[in-house]
């Protein structure tokens, strides 16, 4: 793979060309103690004051944050934790940053999204790509929580899909300033922030050509104005607008970033973004998973309480499973980000499937232990299913995050393919691509890929990783052979394909996050991680087992038959009676 | 105004208590430790009094290794340095041995104010905090509420029974041990947090305070502690005998006296 600008490593798109990168994702990473140390500190001043001054239920039925609940944030220093110190903020890792979102999240779903929306995107490119002058300006307010962020892509015409962006800036002004015309919708924190990242389509180049580009709007710009809140079924607290512009005049210095490369940004953005909303529901899960099993223990019915219940003990534990795997992915991948120098585009967008997935069964599960009781307004049950659920659509629906996962997996093989394809029509210049190609092609058949040095107690679950690891890589081959460019329509495989690398990848983060335990405390001191280590491996191998033999053998057909069949005949076609 | 706070850390509330064998002590190694809930507002009237009018803020604490969480936590708050003293070879912890530790560890600093909560939520004897204000030839008062600073001085609520107060005013420097609830504690900020970590914690050894094991060895205050153990319960019924209207005046005359309802 010659390539002037080598790629960054990426421990999944290695798994899915058949290769394990270790060093990537062992030993799990671990925070600077220092760091650790102010955490947990940190972390006991936020439990102190939501305990204190933080009424979920309230905010809840009321659909506002009191201001005093935000300002004490502020106060605290929750909204500068991701700027740098010398912009007024407090220059967290992107582990603390997501451990602390975490408890904000989990205690209460509207601040999180709204803090969220301020931090973990709203103001994130201008930390990636603003220029220095633009941070002087703009991160110390936003540091203090005195203006709060937002982050503007969504359109009527464009969700998932950014390239449907109408939203437009032309640079016909003085100083080369831009108007802007056009609106987005459901912007977190559109009624309250100052700042907003917009992005907006610009003719760029010599030939007009029209791209994205992205671009600092605040609330004072004459033409900006923001809708009413819209209703919602949960995160009722936060706030969910209409932005519109009405030939906003924008600085030239107002864009961010490169101009024309907008998509990138934006693209950047999310995939850090989409950790913290990860971070936030593996929060979520903790705190279900500890609620149901303190209601579990205080209900009793026939004479019991239903927490002996071994139906109660499965739901119970299987909470604390997910709970603990959507944090070993999460902190996994904070630690990658850390570290700088490997690509973690996939891993967190894995993470934001699994942990979304995962709080929303644990709402539903808490739910159930809680019975008539968990439906009734008077207990916490049914706003946490309510405000759950967003995750599985919001920061990229988890069925567009699915895709990428399995797509952009598979590129990198995919291209690899290609140029050995390639090669075959011109064999005697190639020579020694086809012989990586061959030799790479034994390897991927006949020997597995081993991890060493990982502890004993973990050898039937790592032996597990590694043999359907390989299979993936088998499956990805196999595939791309079959469809190749086709391959973006197999939907029903990308499914598939995406879930066994979740599952893989929820695999190696519980494995190396408890060898690491084991190697800290002792065997004795973690039966309980290594018990759940074990639980959801034993899982998770089964179910890519399934998937990986449901790749060519399957009912996919029949699917789609119903599918179609449905949308022609408008309607449910197969009444008991029409 | 340069005021010591002294702050002690505690089992958590509600916290399960196990007995060791000998009767000696509870086990403390599976406790959860939080700080003394009176002395948290000491230490947020502290740092309202120097807001107000200037000066520093010390924090002294004495204890095992582990009680440099509780300084952590109160210099992230705000306060500007801590004095420690680890406590882990003395065999005498009752008030006296702590109120003479102290003490010599306070002399030196020539404080205007020492406050201390009114007492601690594990021993409770409400005892140290007017004992050090002894030892130190201060002035002292109790069960405060509020400060108020005078020109030469500072006249001082404190709370007596059955919702009564009283203002006394005393001169500086003086002792006061600070009731519970009295203002809204803050949170440490994430700033404060960060910024503890640089502020001067100075530890303190025995012979740094011109004391020697000897003045920290069991019995050497004339207390001795014998046994620690759960309540023993008792019950008693008595039967009261005779005319009802004897009976009824016996019986308000135990409620009064001995069981003391009214």
């Amino acid at each position: 793979m010659a390539s002037s600008e080598e790629p960054m490593k990426s421990f999944t798109k290695a798994m899915f060309a058949g290769g394990l990168e270790q060093d990537i994702v062992f030993p799990y990473p671990k925070m600077d103690p220092d760091e650790e140390e102010n955490l947990s500190m940190i972390l006991g001043s936020i439990r102190e004051f939501f305990k204190d001054k933080v009424d979920s239920a309230e905010i809840d039925r009321t659909g506002e944050i009191p201001a005093e609940v935000l300002d004490g944030l502020n106060e605290l220093g929750v909204m500068g934790m991701s700027i740098p110190e010398e912009f007024g903020g407090y220059g967290f890792s992107s582990t603390a940053y997501n451990r602390v979102f975490e408890e904000v999240a989990a205690r209460d779903a509207s601040l999180g999204v709204t803090v969220g929306g301020h931090q973990s995107i709203g103001l994130k490119a201008l930390l990636l790509h603003g220029t220095e002058e633009q941070k002087k300006r703009f991160l110390p307010k936003l540091a203090s929580g005195e203006w709060l962020a937002g982050f503007a892509l969504t359109e009527p015409g464009a969700g998932s899909d950014a390239a449907g962006i109408q939203t437009k800036a032309i640079q016909d002004g003085p100083d080369g300033q831009y108007t802007l015309n056009g609106s987005k919708i459901w912007i977190t924190n559109g009624g309250l922030a100052n700042f907003f990242t917009v992005f907006a389509k610009t003719p760029v180049g010599e030939d007009g050509k029209e791209n994205i580009t992205a671009f600092i709007v605040t609330r004072d710009m004459p033409g900006f104005a923001s809708g009413r809140e819209e209703e919602k079924l949960g995160i009722h607290g936060s706030s969910t607008t209409e932005l519109t512009f009405d030939n906003v005049k924008v600085p030239q210095d107002y864009v961010i970033g490169p101009l024309g490369k907008g998509f990138k940004v934006a693209m950047e953005v999310l995939n850090s973004g989409r950790l913290g909303l990860a971070a936030g529901c593996a929060g979520g899960v903790k705190r279900l998973a500890a609620m149901s099993a303190e209601y579990a223990q205080n209900r009793k019915q026939f004479n019991t309480a239903i927490a002996d219940f071994e139906m109660i003990q499965h739901k119970i534990s299987d909470m604390v499973v997910d709970a603990f795997v959507a944090e070993s992915m999460v902190y996994l991948t904070t630690g990658l980000i850390d570290r700088g120098d490997v690509d973690y585009s996939i891993e967190s967008a894995m993470c934001k499937v699994f942990a979304s997935e995962a709080v929303w069964r644990a709402a539903n599960e808490g739910m159930q232990i809680a019975g008539g009781l968990g439906y009734s307004k008077e207990y916490p049950y049914e706003q946490t299913l309510r405000d759950a659920r967003i995750n599985l659509i919001f920061e990229g629906t988890n069925e567009v995050l699915r895709a990428f996962i399995a797509l952009a997996g598979m590129q990198e093989h995919g291209e690899y393919l290609k140029k050995v394809g390639k090669a075959l029509q011109s064999p005697l210049s190639a020579m020694g691509l086809l012989t990586d190609f061959a030799i790479h092609r034994i390897k991927g058949r006949v020997a597995t890929q081993r991890l060493e040095g990982i502890s004993e107690v973990l050898r039937a679950e790592l032996g597990k990783f590694e043999e359907y690891a390989k299979d993936l890589h088998l499956v990805t081959e196999r595939v791309l052979g079959k469809y190749r460019k086709d391959i973006i329509n197999q939907e029903f495989l990308l499914h598939r394909i995406a879930d066994m690398a979740i599952d893989l990848f929820g695999m190696v983060s519980v494995i190396s996050r408890v060898d690491s335990l084991i190697k800290e405390k002792g065997q004795e001191k973690v039966q309980r991680e290594i018990a759940i280590t074990k639980i959801f491996c034993e899982e998770a191998w089964r179910r890519v087992r399934r998937n990986s033999r449901q790749i060519d053998n399957n009912i996919d057909d029949l699917r789609k038959e119903v599918a179609l069949g449905t949308y022609e005949a408008k309607g449910f076609a197969v009444d008991f009676v029409a | 105004m340069k005021i010591i706070v002294c702050m002690k850390q505690v089992p958590v509330k509600d916290s399960l208590l196990k007995i060791k064998d000998d009767n000696s002590w509870v086990h403390e190694d599976e406790l959860n430790y939080e700080i003394n809930e009176s002395d948290h507002y000491a230490l947020e009237t502290a740092l309202r009094l120097k807001e107000a009018h200037g000066g520093e803020v010390v924090i002294l604490t004495m204890g095992p290794e582990r009680v440099k969480e509780a300084i952590k936590q109160g210099l992230a708050k705000g306060a500007d340095r801590a004095l420690y003293i680890n406590n882990a070879d003395f065999t005498s912890i009752d008030p006296m041995t702590n109120a003479k530790v102290l003490a010599a560890a306070i002399s030196p600093e020539t404080p205007d104010l020492v406050l201390a909560g009114l007492q601690t939520d594990d021993n409770g004897s409400g005892q140290t905090g007017v004992i050090l204000a002894e030892n130190l030839g201060l002035p002292h008062t109790s069960i405060v509420m509020e400060i108020e600073k005078l020109d030469n001085g500072i006249k001082v609520k404190r709370e007596l029974e059955s919702g009564w107060f009283q203002w006394i005013e005393l001169p500086l420097p003086a002792l006061l041990t600070i009731q519970s609830g009295i203002n809204q504690i803050r949170y440490a900020t994430i700033k404060g947090i960060m910024m503890a970590k640089k502020k001067e914690v100075k530890e303190l050894a025995l012979s740094d305070l011109g004391l020697s094991g000897a003045d920290v060895a069991a019995g050497s205050t004339g207390l001795d502690f014998q046994k620690v153990y759960v309540p023993e319960k008792t019950k008693q019924a008595l039967i009261l005998e005779g005319d009802p209207k004897d009976v009824a005046e016996q019986l308000a005359d135990k409620l009064k006296n001995e069981a003391k309802v009214f």
